[in-house]
């Protein structure tokens, strides 16, 4: 009881803090503020970004560009931050040492309308739905850089359209499409493609994940095009860590480490 | 002229059977009845709607060759509602199925035989 009125007044006195230090933030959408219009003496960087990211970059997506190149450092270590929170979850939840494994190997047959009466209407709709699913999702990470979507959202949705598997049937139909030892490999090869242009740039002698440098390896025409390829590139190595995660968080979430039956 | 008057018959159509699945998932008695009636009035009302929106679309509508950009507008609106009228029934399927799994009695009345009463035994 005590404690909780020490966490209450601790949270009153934080809170209030925040709320005050809110007050001194500029209006919303107010065109002076240093983040539109710059402080006196320097020009705002997002004025840059406004103008100019078109044509540095190709992209018509603005926010794609500002997250994939000018700041694609910070989204590399974002994505790292996700295979992270997958590895705790895998670290905390997994228990090794079962024979789930071999469990799934002998029981091969698609069951998805057999046997259980009451899953053939769900398990019927999941079997039309899914491909029409994943498709959507390659089309969300393909357009990332032209329309709104990208690596993250696309990712989420390809891990939905396994989670939607394992919901309709058991999680071992799941994990026969995408095994643990797959969506583990799947998560670390998505950061090292990442990891991989931006090694590229080094060895051709600019900045980690400069992507202009790369229209040789690329065969663009022209530094922009080359960065506008590089960020689909970038995407989808986004695409593959969010997917083996996503599916890797709800697999040992729902069957408590065990990999078997699930929910 | 004629496409705009059918739209909004449609759209108006729609939002009838909102209100109706609104009322219904406010006013039925029990989980059963009020998941028939939010499953049944929302699938048919978003369908209705976005065909409306969909032949809201065919106004400007001259020749193949100059408005295909509008015509791929309609062909996607068209996928959206075949694709709500496969999955908002199967939701709320499942989540029926999963109710009565769960042991949810339906609301029967007392004086009235009901064949319902002995699978409800069960549990």
């Amino acid at each position: 009881m005590l404690s909780k009125i020490f966490a209450s007044i601790a949270v009153a006195i934080t809170g209030s803090i925040l709320l005050y230090g809110v007050s001194d933030f500029p209006a919303f959408g107010d065109p002076n503020s240093p983040a539109s219009a710059g402080v006196p003496g320097s020009e705002s960087v997002s004025l840059y970004f406004i103008e100019e990211s078109y044509k540095d970059t190709k992209v018509p997506n603005l926010v794609t560009s500002v997250l994939a190149d000018y700041r694609g450092y910070d989204t590399m270590f974002e994505t790292v931050v996700i295979f992270a929170a997958g590895m705790a979850i895998f670290a905390i939840l997994r228990v090794v040492g079962n024979d789930g494994e071999e469990k799934r190997a002998t029981s091969l047959e698609d069951s998805f309308t057999n046997g259980d009466h009451s899953r053939i209407i769900v398990g019927t709709t999941v079997r039309i739905v899914v491909p029409v699913i994943q498709l959507f999702a390659l089309y969300v990470i393909a357009h990332g850089h032209h329309s709104p979507g990208g690596g993250f959202q696309g990712g989420v949705i390809l891990g939905a359209s396994f989670i939607i598997i394992a919901l309709s049937e058991n999680l071992n139909a799941a994990l026969r499409r995408l095994s643990e030892q797959n969506y583990v490999r799947l998560a670390a090869i998505g950061i090292l493609i990442y990891a991989a242009f931006g090694v590229m740039a080094q060895i051709l002698g600019k900045n980690f994940l400069d992507y202009g440098v790369l229209e040789p390896l690329l065969f663009t025409d022209g530094p922009e095009m080359a960065r506008s390829h590089s960020m689909l590139g970038v995407e989808v190595g986004v695409a593959f860590t969010v997917t083996a995660i996503m599916f890797a968080i709800y697999a040992n979430l729902s069957s408590r480490g065990q990999l078997e039956k699930g929910l | 002229m004629i496409a705009t008057v059918i739209s909004i018959i449609f759209i108006i159509a729609g939002l009838i059977f909102f209100i109706g699945g609104a009322v219904g998932l406010i006013r039925f008695p029990d989980f059963y009845t009020r998941t028939h009636a939010a499953g049944k009035g929302d699938t048919l009302s978003s369908l209705l709607v976005i065909l409306g929106f969909a032949i809201y679309q065919l106004k400007d509508f001259e020749s193949f060759s100059h408005d295909w950009l509008t015509l791929l507008v309609i062909l996607k609106m068209l996928g959206i509602s075949l694709f709500i009228l496969i999955t908002s029934p199967t939701s709320t399927h499942a989540l029926m199925d999963a109710g009565w799994e769960d042991g949810t009695k339906p609301e029967i009345h007392p004086n009235r035989p009901n064949h319902l009463n002995d699978d409800c035994e069960k549990f």
